[in-house]
């Protein structure tokens, strides 16, 4: 469950991401100059920041070394305006009921066998799983990081800036090192690698599919990526995929995001 | 005078040899099996106290956590230097200490991985560890060397790893920044139990450089007394001393430290360092529950044996008061008191209750013997609870001692009332007596 959260969270948070320049296309900036790349991070950040309403229907498929691959089916949640996001598993049946509730900084989880909620602390969601406490923040990287242009490259079919992203001193990120390989076209993030404190490479993510929506709640295209994959670097040959089948960014319900709500809905 | 009455009693004891051999038998039987359960119990005790007290835990450790926010929580203690020096100079019944770095992380190898309760050690100054950790592969002293790991041969095999071999520890710092460190597998050791199963070493400054610390912050420092009994009574001391001297200290909680880290401490509303001072025992909690239930669960069935032993005392003397009946009558009418009846009597099972318990313990002691010889290996699932790889019995002379005593006590208590009937015959109707 912890790798499956890790990845579910990341991919919340970087899913509906609102296009920028929908409204009024402009020529998207130039990371190799120091302007362009700090534009470039915040087009990031304020994309993941996103501000809007989605629910989604979304396919889970988790491989781990030495155990049966799971799926599961899940519903997710999303309001940015409050920092909201919720999960309700669907399926497989021993899943089916189970949620989480994410109210600010905390994430409650519901397992509807015992009827109970369950605080995850900080420490529940890193000691020993695969969760990383930066899934859980909304992107600060322009904030928290100094970037540095790497150069431009090629991603199979993509051009692509080569982002790296090495933590500000005094800040306490979950990884102090990023790197980023960003759509020089769309600016969406198609790689992210990140590094332990020994600067080991710790997890790889590939979003290889993005695709672009209007959101009634935004009132303004946004983007979303449709596959994600995440690859364990330490412990090769665990990874993660999410799909994103079905999508729905009209406004949620104003009391969707609560305990009652997830409770009644487990039932 | 005593000397003729236990000859008395002995001769008549042998004038029934079947029936007080087949009562002797039980006796025994019962005394046997008090001693094996005792002995196991006893040793299942005594090696989680010898394992504990020097893979986990001090017989006092000054331990603590530091909260970052309130729901995070490090098993911390900075400024340890200071702490020590109080502790010293508010503990004179020290004998040594240690200090160890105290961590949780995953471990992964090329083919596997498990979570991991890491030690750090020095172990230049760990003079208890080389007692209890017997090495299969490598040397302790290979443990010296940075980026170096112990792991029990468990974990070994689970990993799949031997000497020499990479493992990647991965742990996230006090300050959530995820780190790892690259280590060589320096030990393999022997199992030794439950504690093997999750607990593995690594050389105390690469714990440092694993979780961001300094050198004055360490996890815990492990006192060890001259007297291990002192324990509950100087951690009750430190808690105040060290609260005098400004500390924020814990109230006293018996719980290990790793489940207040996961489940208590990260809930409280409060942030900062506070000291937890507790007792090996504290420490090992749940295991001495199970300690207590397996002795509790012994002794219920030792008293169900007990119990029938004690109908089969109660009806063997009451047929050999009838068998004697005119033999009571011939003593009463040549003089003998009602007391020196009585006391006969009871003198005849105190033998026989000395006699068939001494018996059965030192059989069972041989028995044990020969089992603590023959190095039985314990099944893994079982090994979890006996903590022990192999099945051992201590044998401490006092309680076996107390448990003969016990049995032959409670033989005569027993026969008080068969003998009392027997005493109070009058010597013409036991006379008369045709039995």
């Amino acid at each position: 469950m912890p790798t499956r959260l890790a990845a579910l969270l990341f991919a919340s948070a970087l899913a509906a991401a609102p296009a920028a320049r929908a409204a009024a296309p402009a020529p998207a900036p130039d990371a190799a100059t120091p302007a362009g790349l700090l534009e470039v991070i915040r087009v990031i950040d304020e994309r993941q920041r996103n501000q809007g309403d989605w629910k989604a229907l979304c396919y889970l498929e988790v491989k781990e070394r030495a155990k049966t691959d799971q799926v599961s089916e899940l519903l997710v949640f999303r309001r940015d305006q409050d920092d909201k996001q919720m999960f309700l598993f669907t399926k497989p049946k021993a899943e089916a009921g189970k949620g989480y509730l994410r109210i600010e900084k905390n994430l409650w989880m519901y397992d509807p066998a015992t009827g109970r909620w369950e605080r995850r602390t900080e420490r529940e969601r890193i000691g020993g799983s695969d969760t990383r406490r930066g899934d859980l923040d909304e992107s600060r990287l322009a904030e928290e990081y100094d970037a540095t242009f790497e150069g431009a490259e090629k991603l199979g079919a993509y051009d692509v800036w080569r982002i790296s992203l090495a933590v500000k001193p005094g800040v306490d990120v979950a990884f102090p090192l990023v790197k980023l390989w960003v759509d020089r076209s769309t600016l969406n993030i198609l790689k992210r690698q990140e590094f332990a404190l020994s600067k080991r490479l710790m997890r790889t993510a590939y979003y290889p599919r993005w695709k672009k929506v209007f959101s009634e709640s935004k009132k303004a295209d946004v983007w979303y990526p449709e596959e994600m994959r995440f690859f364990d670097e330490v412990e090769k040959g665990n990874s993660t995929m999410v799909l994103i089948k079905e999508i729905d960014l009209r406004p949620l319900e104003a009391n969707l995001f609560t305990k009652a709500w997830l409770e009644a809905r487990s039932r | 005078m005593l000397l003729v009455d236990l000859q008395v009693a002995g001769r008549n004891l042998t004038r029934h040899t079947l029936r007080n051999l087949l009562l002797g038998a039980a006796l025994a039987m019962v005394t046997g099996a008090m001693v094996l359960l005792g002995a196991l119990a006893d040793g299942i005790e005594h090696a989680m106290f010898e394992s504990a007290t020097t893979l986990l835990t001090g017989h006092v450790n000054v331990g603590g956590f530091f909260k970052i926010t309130a729901g995070s929580a490090a098993p911390l203690v900075s400024d340890w230097p200071k702490v020590l020096a109080a502790t010293r100079a508010e503990v004179p019944e020290i004998d040594y200490v240690t200090v160890r770095g105290r961590g949780w992380s995953k471990a992964v190898s090329e083919s596997a991985s498990m979570d991991l309760v890491l030690g750090g050690v020095d172990m230049s100054r760990e003079p208890g560890f080389r007692k209890v950790v017997i090495p299969i592969e490598g040397k302790l002293d290979d443990l010296m060397q940075p980026d170096t790991v112990l792991l029990f041969q468990g974990q070994a095999e689970r990993l799949k790893v031997g000497v020499g071999d990479q493992l990647t520890i991965s742990a996230p710092t006090e300050r959530g920044v995820n780190n790892t460190a690259d280590v060589r597998v320096a030990v393999v050791a022997r199992n030794v139990g439950l504690l093997s199963t999750f607990q593995a070493f690594i050389q105390g400054d690469t714990l440092r450089r694993l979780y961001g610390l300094n050198d004055t912050t360490t996890g815990a420092i492990h006192l060890y007394l001259k007297k291990e009994g002192d324990a509950p009574r100087v951690a009750a001391r430190l808690r105040e001393k060290l609260a005098e001297k400004g500390w924020r200290v814990m109230e006293p909680d018996p719980q290990p430290y790793w489940m207040k880290l996961f489940q208590t401490v990260p809930s409280a509303d409060w942030t900062g360092q506070k000291l937890d001072v507790t007792t090996w025992e504290d420490e090992m909690g749940q295991f001495k529950q199970f300690i207590f239930g397996f002795r509790a669960l012994s002794n219920i069935v030792l008293l169900l044996v007990m119990a029938v032993v004690l109908v089969g005392i109660l009806n063997t003397l009451a047929i050999a008061i009838r068998e004697r009946t005119r033999e009571i009558g011939t003593l009463r009418a040549i003089g003998m008191q009602r007391t020196k009846v009585l006391w006969l009597f009871l003198l005849e099972t105190a033998l026989l209750g000395l006699g068939g318990a001494a018996a059965g313990a030192a059989l069972a002691s041989a028995f044990a013997g020969l089992l603590n010889a023959a190095h039985i290996l314990v099944p893994e699932g079982i090994q979890l609870f006996l903590m022990q790889e192999h099945l051992s019995f201590w044998l401490a002379p006092g309680a076996i001692a107390v448990r003969v005593a016990a049995v032959a006590l409670l033989t005569v208590v027993a026969s008080v009332f068969p003998a009392l009937r027997a005493a109070r015959l009058k010597p013409v109707t036991a006379m008369h007596h045709i039995g």
